[in-house]
Order: structure tokens, then C-alpha cells, then sequence
């Protein structure tokens, strides 16, 4: 929550070094000599900063390779739990579901990213320069690590006289690890020779595109799982363990999807690109929009819970319901966008709205049953009906109205019946989904829902009205005030005690209920910091060519205040993703307390942390990183910071 | 047609529900009693389903011996729930304060090496905040403590420095400054040495100012501190009348009547807020007049009238305890104080004491003299300050960036030198864009610290938690979190804010 000026910061980053950094083609490369002179040994004090800094970096390097190929590190406890870690229990026979799951998402993130994004090109000096970097770091780091253990005949290491283990010369391990000399040397000659063919003056400015270095790297990456001898682990279902056999590449089961996602992936991408020029360009484009917003909800409750259906009870109850909410709603929202309803549409909105809060507070007080998904039918039909007087007119605008309304409640009762049928997936324990999955579902659902709340309080903090600037300030300063781990144990601990009697909420819907109140209040700074950035004579022009309030809100003032804090709104997105590991101390099973307490508690594995914890820490990285550099590109593309 | 012009720009009233006012107000009414309504709702749902579950919402466990025992902290085996309670907000704040002084100063340095010109130092920095910044905390912690948690056992012949510092799985242990037998004497004479250094630091500067020749104001007011605090080490005795002095204070409040006290407390709740508004409305007088008032300036206003009346009501009627005991713990702070300054008190100001190893029934672990940072307090306390580094280093590198080129190039052409360009010109510009978001990021961490209940560092969340599993009673313990977290972040602000009023650019 708390980081949300990173990128801010990285913003002025930008700027500040955006002449020698943004377009290297344009700057006269300098001899190694005199790069080495001008940027690390200028003067003394200079050349003093550099030797302590190296030898620093020496040592932190060595510290962390020592520490990663340490004898006494058990990888394989990580490599074993590597699907604990990624779906906790889910059935080893219902696998496919996850894997269904991914490559949609694997589609559909290619299919988005040749749709929308200008990814723009990496100049081919630049990727030497990695290249070469990358395989003198190799070589640095084969060096400084410390020779490796010497293991006897019986597998054990040989220890000297005082216990500690022996280790070999430093000759033979520099020979040992000849793989890595010639992986570096292959990176090195590699770099040498783009550099050498790319840097005269009439090929200086060669660029490739990113998305084909990315793709390319992915596929090397997948590759080596299909020719590098990873070690095979294999689960014995009879004995309810895995049996690990190195030496061999890693399980079909495991690389084949894989391949398969990286296929879609790329597939899908060229397939934007293709679509990206068609006549239908805005609709694709829309649908993929509205298919990112509906897929988390969907691949979560309906393709890995795999509900089991009772047709009998959805053709009596479920599909009438459904179809009597999309035609009757339909029909009163067709009446309300009569020209010439006037007053009455107001009148006719307002009460439904009244009616639909009054649903969720009889529901409070168990004064008469009906089905959430019908209270949330209502609310939707008021709000829907409150928005109707921007339709009014024309054919085609109502119709608009109306089969956007038809279209919302199939899927809102779609979703609803799928969740509230149980799940057909034999599961192993409480949980239906833990590690890396449950994760990611939790930030998703928190980034959705708390972007909405978030806005309007921030709308309410804003506001000309002195109560709802009161109640929102307040609720955003208390929230801002106290932590997240709080605000966690409270919901986790306090809302059973706050429901009325027969009324239950699932420990994770309590949670996320928390957190997203708790973003919300975050996210409502970073956008008060948009809205208060937009001048006076946009409201004033906005009324003068005679919006209402709503409209210049909706249409002016948002658009506009979103797009400038939009640095701050990635930021959020990545502290939320990061703190999503608090779920870990409520007691939910996400990955990073699969690996604190899960598999430290395994009797092969007792007591071993640090290696998935590790684990855990990369992989946030990774996330992380791509999207804080995804956001800078955002940034330049939409031109920020230059205004 | 001169007399029907008035009549047709003549408004007809709209009917109360077009009315904008009335439409307007009656929504903000009607949402403010909504929440209220909400609110009540929950409130009373909490408590009756906590007396039907027989865990009645008071405050008693405050003062009842939970029978817990704390990792660490002032009082490991506290009598009351309170006093639990109270040390774990002691470790909160010590954590805090020590992270935040270690924290700015690692990422001040990181910061500037972000923008040195040596290219390996600034890859370095680069390295360092984005693996900090893209890893959550809590990962953080649960790593650190892991490591430390699989150290060598506790004992007196491992350590990096035997007798100096140790390091093992029972956490960290190096010699302990403490205050000695003539401590506080001593301060008196640092006192005196502070007030003259600052009266030479001023005698310098005019100097310098008339003749133009350097004095080193600073240096030459650091060196007499330096030689009165040396001289202070073996004359402090002298000092010893001051007990004295404290002891007969102490017969003075004793004897002030409790009557008197609770009356002069009242008046003074009222003068306060006469004071302040009076103070308030002069700051919004202009030469033109009294500027208007906003309805939030009005509700300042009535908001400290009514408190200062309520203060007084308060101190007169409803809490008549409270003068005996400003009574009583004044004697008791005095006599305290005369206890400190006694006579007879000819020691050494401080003292170093060095760690050791005790054995206390099965296991080894550090004994009390010297300062000992539990596996936990490490963990937490590493955790918080890189990864706070990491955001300051971003912001002193965002705050040095936004100073203009032209500021730094205008000092060296006045000839400035780089080090007194840098401290006279660029830092106080980029301190005032610094400073909103150091703030923020100091109450992060400090919000931060609540982490610690992953590695079982004894701060104010993990003694509450375990208080309230002892005794069921949730809803204080989160009162008391959210009210300890609250004041927290509200003096962070309002020292973040004195500072920030204080560098603001002098507008006319």
C-alpha cells in the first residue's frame, strides 16, 4: 500500500538520466578504456569508490551463491512441493482445470498484448551490451563461489578432523564447473559478435522488437526443460509421496503444458497483431477488456471448482429467475429511456433503489427470504435505471441500454448459480485452493473491487458536500492509519461476531472483504492526487457546454485524473500484490506459508525454510519488476512527466 | 415595460425535491444516518452476540494477570494485562525509532550513490532498491529470521568478537552503554557546555560576518563541548547541591492544596482555548479587515471553544482524581530526581558493560548485562530498515533530481565550493520535496513493525493477539491497536508537519 511514490520516483528517474539513457544509438560509443576512465576511476576519490564498491559486490555475490549452492541447501524440498507450492491440495487427477486455466490467461495476455501495445523495439547494441554483461557476470560468479564439497563413496561429504567439510582445490572446481566457463563464453562471443557486426555507423540504429526477445528467451527457457537433465520428480499415488530421479528431463506432465502455453501465448499474440488492423479492431478490443475483468472470477468458481450442476433446479428456478430479471428489466429500462419520460423516470429509479437497499437490509434482519442473487439483481437494476436518463433518445442508444443490461444479468446469474452449486473436485483438505493460485486470486479480486470503492471515495473526499467530504476523510484517514496485518485479524477474527444470526461469511470472503476496504482507502489518495490535478476550467467548461454533474464527472474529470495517476495506481496494484503474503499470518494458505509452515512440518523436509521462502521472494520479484517496468514504458507511451 | 422586466427574470421556486440546497442536504443527512445507523447496528449485533457467547466487551483484563510470558522487552513475565500490553507498545516504538534513525541513514547513502557518478556505485544502488522495493516485507522477515534461526548454538566462545559481540540462534549481543553513578551531575555540566558552545558558535558567525575571515563557528562550538564534557567527567561531584534543590521542591507541591490545583486546571482548559482562538482569528486579520470565515474555520472555532469548556467541566467535576495524583506524582518525580542529583554520587558517568552467557535451567542464552537484540527483533528489525532504505533512497534521489541544474550551476559560479553548494543550496530545496514522502514513509514503518507477529517479536499486535486468546476479549484489544496506531501516526504527521511549515519557501 504504503509505496505507492516508487514510481513516481522512478519518473523522475527517467527524466533525470533520460539523456544518456533513453537512446543509446545517438551517443558515440566510447572505447573500453576510456568508458572505464570516465565512469569508474575519474580521480582518486573516485577510483577509492570503485575498488570498495567492487570488492562489496564480491563479497555480496559470493555470500548469496555460497548460500545457494551450499551443501546443506535442500532444493529439493522446494523442487518436490513445487505444485504445493502452486495450488496447494488440488487433486493431482483435476490438474488439468489449472492448466486450462493458465492457457486462457496465456491466450488472452498474448492476445492483449498484440492488440493494444506499441512495444516498441530494443536496439541491437543494447542487447549485446546484455548479452555481454550477462556472460561476464557468469564468469565472475563461477569464480567467486567457493569450491564445492568433495562427496565420498557413500554419497556423504568428507569431513576433516575439526568436522568441517573438505572442499576441493580451486583448480578442480574451476574444471568441474567447465559447463558454465563454456555457457559464459557462449553468451560472451554471442554479445562480441552483435556488437561487432551492428556497431558501424550505417547499422547504428538497428533495433529488434521486444516482444520477439521476450518470446525468444521464454522459448530458450522451455527448451532447456526438454533437453536439460532438471531431475524428474514423480508422484507415487500409492504412497501418497514423490520420488525424485535426477538426471533425467523434467516430467511430460509438466513441460508439455508448458509448451503448450508459450504456443497460445505467441499464437495469440500474432493474432492480435492481425486483428489489430481489421475492421472489428474496437469490438476485439472491448471484449478482451471485459474478458480480463470476468475471467478471474470465472476460472476461480466455475472451470477449477467444476460445480456440479442440478439441471433440475436450474430449469425451475435459476433460468426463469435469470430470464425474468433480463426481460422485465430490460422492458422498465426500454420505458425509462422513453423520450419525454421526465420526471417519472427519476421517481421510478429512485424508488427502485430505495427497494433494492431496503432488500439488503431486511436481509440483515431476516425479515423475509429471497435469493442474494435476486437482492443483487435489484441493486443492479436501480443503478442501471439511475444511469438510464443518459440514454434517453434515439433508437439505437436505448437499445444500447438494454442489451448491455441483458448482458450483465446473464452473466451476474451465471456466476451466482455457479457459485452457489458445490464443487465436484475431490478435495484433499479445508482449502479449495492455496499457494501461488490463491494468491494471485486474492490481489486480482482486491485490485477490481477496490478500484470502484476507491474512486468513489476519493470523488467523496473531493466533494463540495462537507458531510461526505467528512465521513470519506475520516474513513480513508483511519483506514491509512492503522495496518494492514490489523485491519486482516480484525475481519478474520470480528465478523462472525458482527453478522446477525443464520448469516455466515467463508473466512476468505471475510478477509478479502478487509483488504479490499483497506486498499480502497489507499487507492482514494492516489486518485485525490489526479483529481486535484485537474484545473478549475475543466469543471467550468464541462458545465458550460451543459453536462450535469454526472456526466462531467463520468466523462471529463475521471478520464482525465486517472491518466495522470496512473504511476500511482501500478504502484498500488504492486504493493497489493506484495501484501497479499500477510494472508500467510491469518492463516490461509497462500505459497509463502506453504513454504514457512508446510513444508518445514513434512517429516523428509523437517525444518527446511529458507529454500522456499527464497523461492517465494523470486517469484514476487519477478512479478513485481515486470510490472514496475511495464509501467514506465506506460508512463512514456502516454507521455507523463513530459507536461 | 421597465416595471415587467423585473417580473420575467423572476424565479419561480422549484418544488422542494428539484431544490439543489434542499436535495443536497437532505442526501448528506440522510447518508449521515445511514452510516450512523450502520454503525449502531454492527455495534449492538457485536454485543449481544458476544454476551450470548458469554465474553462481555469490557476492560478488566487490563489490570488481571494474563499469565503470559513476552520473547522480550522491558518486563518479560509483566503482573497485568496491561502492563503486557504497555511493553509490547515500548518494543513497537523501540523498534521504530531505531529503524527509522538506520533506515534514513542507509537510504541517504544509497540514494546519493544512485546518482553518483561512478558507474558500479550507482548499478549497486540500482541493485539494491529494486530487490528490496519488489520483495514483500513479510518474505523479508521470515528470511532473516530463518537464517538466524539456523546460526551456531549460543555460547561465550562463538561470536565474530568473543566478549564483544556475539552472534548465534539466541540473536545478537554487544556491550551495553549504561548510564553510571553520576550520570545526571555530568548532564548538568553538558548542559552548561551546549549553552556556552552555542553562545561561541554565535560570536564566531558575527565575526566572520564582519571581518570575512573563516572562524569555523561549528568546529571551534563542537571542540568546547568537547573539552567541558572532559572536564565535566571529573568535576561533576560539585554538582551534588542540586538534590538539594529538588528535595525541597518536592515539600513545596506536596503541600499545594488539591482544590486549588483542580480550579487552576480548569481555567487554564478555558484560557487555552480562548488563547487559541484568539490566535486563530489574528492569523485570518488583514489589514483590510477580518478575512471571511470558512465553515471549517467556524468549526475550529466552536470545536475548541466547546473543548476548552468541556476540559473544564472535565477537570473540575468529573475527575477530581486527577489533581491528587499531579500531586503526588509530582513529589514522587521530584524526590525521584533529588534522589538522582544526591550528594555522595561521585562515580563515572557511564559505563560499559560487556555481554556474557548464562545458563538458566536447560539452555544457554545471553545474560542481562549486555544488549541483546532477539532472533526476532533482528529479523524485524533488518527487515524494516532495508526495505524502508530502499523507498528513502528513491525519494532523497526523486528530492536531489527535482532541484533545478541551474541552482547547482549558479553556486559554482559564485564560487561556492561542492560540499557547501550541496549543504547550503541543493539539499534545502530538495528537502522541502523530500519531506512529505519521508514522512509517509517513516509511519509505514512503523505500521511495518506490526509484522513482527510472524517471527514472534514481542510489539504491541503479537502481545495483543496472544492477550486476547488468553482472555476472548477481541474488541478491546483491536480498540487499543487502533488507538495506539492512530496517536502514532498523528505525532509522526505533526512533527512531520512542524518541519515542513518551518522549510516552506517564505512567500509575500
Amino acid at each position: 500500500m504504503q509505496d505507492a511514490n516508487q514510481l513516481s520516483g522512478d519518473l523522475e528517474f527517467q527524466r533525470g538520466i533520460g539523456q544518456q539513457g533513453s537512446s543509446p544509438h545517438e551517443v558515440p560509443s566510447l572505447p573500453v578504456g576510456q568508458w572505464l576512465r570516465k565512469n569508474l576511476f575519474s580521480n582518486w576519490g573516485n577510483s577509492l569508490l570503485t575498488l570498495l564498491g567492487s570488492f562489496l559486490a564480491l563479497l555480496a555475490l559470493r555470500g548469496v551463491l555460497n548460500f545457494v549452492f551450499s551443501e546443506n541447501r535442500e532444493w529439493d524440498a522446494v523442487r518436490t512441493n513445487l505444485r504445493a507450492l502452486m495450488t496447494l491440495s488440488y487433486p493431482e487427477s483435476q490438474y488439468i482445470r489449472v492448466w486450462v486455466s493458465l492457457g486462457f490467461v496465456a491466450g488472452l495476455a498474448g492476445l492483449s498484448a498484440g492488440l493494444w501495445a506499441n512495444w516498441g523495439g530494443v536496439s541491437v547494441k543494447r542487447l549485446s551490451t546484455w548479452l555481454m554483461g550477462s556472460g561476464g557476470l557468469l564468469a565472475v560468479c563461477v569464480i567467486v563461489r567457493e569450491p564445492s564439497v568433495i562427496l565420498g563413496s557413500d554419497g556423504k561429504v568428507v569431513r576433516t578432523v575439526d568436522g568441517s567439510p573438505q572442499r576441493e582445490s580451486f583448480l578442480d572446481a574451476m574444471v568441474d564447473r567447465s559447463s558454465w566457463w563454456i555457457a559464459a563464453a557462449v553468451l560472451l562471443a554471442l554479445g562480441t559478435l552483435l556488437w561487432g557486426r551492428f556497431t558501424s555507423p550505417d547499422r547504428r540504429g538497428v533495433e529488434v522488437s521486444v516482444t520477439s526477445v521476450v518470446f525468444v528467451s521464454l522459448g530458450l527457457a522451455l527448451l532447456s526443460l526438454w533437453v536439460a537433465p532438471y531431475g524428474h520428480y514423480a508422484f507415487i499415488s500409492e504412497t501418497k509421496s514423490y520420488v525424485a530421479e535426477s538426471g533425467r528431463t523434467v516430467a511430460f506432465s509438466t513441460k508439455l503444458p508448458w509448451t503448450v502455453m508459450l504456443a497460445l501465448l505467441c499464437g495469440f499474440f500474432y493474432l492480435g497483431r492481425i486483428l489489430r488492423r481489421s475492421d472489428y479492431a474496437g469490438i476485439i478490443k472491448g471484449a478482451s477488456n471485459l474478458l480480463w475483468l470476468i475471467s478471474p472470477l470465472t476460472l476461480f468458481w466455475v472451470v477449477l471448482r467444476d460445480p456440479a450442476l442440478d439441471y433440475g433446479h436450474v430449469m425451475s428456478t435459476d433460468l426463469p429467475m435469470g430470464l425474468a430479471f433480463g426481460f422485465l428489466g430490460g422492458a422498465v429500462l426500454w420505458s425509462l429511456t422513453r423520450p419525454g419520460v421526465g420526471e417519472a423516470g427519476r421517481l421510478v429509479a429512485t424508488m427502485l433503489l430505495g427497494f433494492a437497499i431496503f432488500n439488503w437490509v431486511a436481509a440483515f434482519f431476516g425479515w423475509y427470504p429471497m435469493l442474494q442473487k435476486a437482492r443483487i439483481s435489484f441493486l443492479l437494476l436501480a443503478i442501471a435505471a439511475l444511469l438510464a436518463p443518459n440514454f434517453i433518445g434515439e433508437i439505437a442508444k436505448r437499445r444500447q441500454l438494454v442489451l448491455s443490461w441483458l448482458g450483465v444479468t446473464a452473466l451476474v446469474h451465471y456466476l451466482a448459480t455457479m457459485i452457489n452449486t458445490p464443487s465436484t473436485v475431490e478435495l484433499q483438505s479445508s482449502e479449495f485452493l492455496g499457494g501461488l493460485g490463491l494468491t494471485l486470486f486474492v490481489a486480482l479480486i482486491v485490485v477490481l473491487l477496490s478500484f470502484p470503492l476507491g474512486v468513489l471515495l476519493a470523488l467523496g473526499r473531493t466533494s463540495k458536500f462537507p458531510i461526505f467530504r467528512m465521513l470519506s476523510t475520516s474513513y480513508i484517514e483511519v483506514i491509512r492509519g492503522v495496518p494492514l496485518i490489523s485491519v486482516l485479524i480484525f475481519f478474520s477474527v470480528m465478523v462472525p461476531l458482527f453478522l446477525p444470526d443464520g448469516m455466515e461469511l467463508a473466512e476468505l470472503a471475510a478477509v478479502l472483504t478487509g483488504y479490499t476496504l483497506f486498499s480502497a482507502a489507499y487507492l482514494a489518495e492516489n486518485v485525490r492526487g489526479g483529481l486535484q490535478s485537474i484545473t478549475k476550467g475543466q469543471y467550468e467548461a464541462a458545465d458550460a457546454i451543459g453536462l450535469t454533474a454526472a456526466q462531467r464527472t463520468g466523462f471529463i474529470v475521471l478520464p482525465q485524473a486517472l491518466t495522470v495517476s496512473i504511476p500511482q495506481l501500478v504502484g498500488q496494484v504492486i504493493s497489493t500484490f506484495k501484501e497479499t503474503s500477510l494472508l500467510a499470518i491469518i492463516g490461509l494458505f497462500d505459497f509463502l506459508r506453504v513454504a514457512n509452515s508446510v513444508i518445514p512440518a513434512q517429516s523428509e523436509f523437517l525444518g527446511v525454510k529458507r529454500e522456499g521462502i527464497l523461492l517465494v521472494a523470486m517469484i514476487y520479484f519477478f512479478f513485481n519488476f515486470t510490472i514496475s517496468k511495464y509501467s514506465q514504458r506506460l508512463e512514456r507511451r502516454v507521455g507523463l512527466g513530459e507536461r | 415595460m421597465a416595471s415587467s422586466a423585473p417580473q420575467s427574470i423572476h424565479h419561480e421556486r422549484p418544488p422542494l425535491y428539484r431544490d439543489v440546497t434542499v436535495v443536497k442536504w437532505v442526501v448528506q443527512v440522510v447518508a449521515l444516518l445511514l452510516t450512523i445507523g450502520a454503525l449502531w447496528f454492527l455495534a449492538k449485533q457485536a454485543g449481544d452476540n458476544l454476551r450470548a457467547s458469554n465474553v462481555p466487551t469490557d476492560y478488566d483484563f487490563l489490570s488481571v494477570n494474563p499469565g503470559i510470558d513476552l520473547s522480550s522487552g522491558i518486563d518479560t513475565d509483566p503482573d497485568t494485562g496491561g502492563r503486557a500490553l504497555w511493553v509490547g507498545m515500548v518494543n513497537t516504538l523501540r523498534m521504530a525509532i531505531a529503524g527509522i534513525f538506520v533506515a534514513t541513514i542507509i537510504g541517504v547513502l544509497v540514494g546519493l550513490a544512485r546518482l553518483s557518478n561512478n558507474w558500479l556505485l550507482r548499478k549497486l544502488g540500482t541493485v539494491f532498491v529494486e530487490t528490496l522495493r519488489n520483495v514483500p516485507l513479510l518474505v523479508q522477515i521470515l528470511f532473516y529470521g530463518a537464517i538466524f534461526a539456523s546460526l551456531d548454538r549460543v555460547s561465550m566462545d562463538v561470536g565474530p568478537i568473543n566478549g564483544w559481540l556475539h552472534i548465534s540462534n539466541k540473536g545478537l549481543s554487544m556491550p551495553r552503554v549504561h548510564i553510571a553513578d553520576g550520570f545526571y551531575q555530568w548532564m548538568i555540566v553538558i548542559g552548561i557546555g551546549l549553552f556556552a558552545a552555542n553562545f561561541l558558535r554565535k560570536r564566531r558567525i558575527a565575526q566572520q560576518d564582519l571581518s570575512g575571515e573563516e572562524t569555523y563557528p561549528i568546529l571551534s562550538a563542537f571542540g568546547l563541548i568537547v573539552v567541558i564534557g572532559i572536564l565535566g567527567w571529573f568535576v561533576h561531584p560539585i554538582f551534588g547541591f542540586v538534590g538539594n534543590i529538588f528535595n525541597s521542591l518536592s515539600s513545596v507541591v506536596s503541600a499545594i492544596p488539591e482544590g486549588v490545583l483542580q480550579i487552576v486546571l480548569a481555567l487554564l482548559s478555558v484560557a487555552l482555548s480562548g488563547y487559541w482562538i484568539r490566535g486563530f482569528l489574528n492569523s485570518r486579520r488583514t489589514p483590510a479587515g477580518l478575512a471571511k470565515l470558512t465553515d471549517d474555520d467556524y468549526f475550529r472555532m466552536i470545536f475548541a471553544g466547546t473543548g476548552g469548556v468541556v476540559g473544564a467541566v472535565f477537570f473540575l467535576f468529573l475527575w477530581p482524581g486527577l489533581s491528587s495524583w499531579m500531586i503526588n506524582s509530582g513529589t514522587d518525580l521530584f524526590e525521584v530526581l533529588s534522589n538522582k542529583f544526591g550528594n555522595g554520587r561521585s562515580g563515572r558517568p557511564i559505563d560499559v558493560a560487556l555481554p556474557d552467557v548464562v545458563q538458566v535451567g536447560k539452555f544457554p542464552n545471553y545474560g542481562p548485562s549486555g544488549l541483546n537484540f532477539s532472533i526476532g527483533f533482528a529479523a524485524v528489525f533488518f527487515g524494516v530498515v532495508f526495505y524502508t532504505a530502499a523507498f528513502i533512497a528513491e525519494i532523497v534521489r526523486g528530492g536531489i533530481l527535482a532541484v533545478p541544474k541551474g541552482q547547482t550551476e549558479a553556486a559554482s559560479a559564485l564560487g561556492l565550493r561542492r560540499s557547501t553548494a550541496l549543504r547550503r543550496v541543493v539539499i534545502p530545496q530538495a528537502a522541502r520535496v523530500m519531506l512529505p514522502p519521508l514522512g509517509n514513509q517513516y509511519l509505514n514503518l512503523t505500521k511495518n513493525t506490526s509484522l513482527a507477529i510472524a517471527v514472534g517479536y514481542s510489539d504491541i499486535v503479537q502481545v495483543g493477539q496472544t492477550v486476547y486468546n488468553q482472555t476472548g476479549k477481541t474488541l478491546p484489544v483491536v480498540s487499543i491497536w487502533m488507538f495506539f496506531y492512530l496517536s502514532c501516526s498523528l505525532s509522526i504527521s505533526v512533527i512531520v508537519n512542524f518541519f515542513n511549515v518551518r522549510m516552506r519557501i517564505v512567500e509575500r
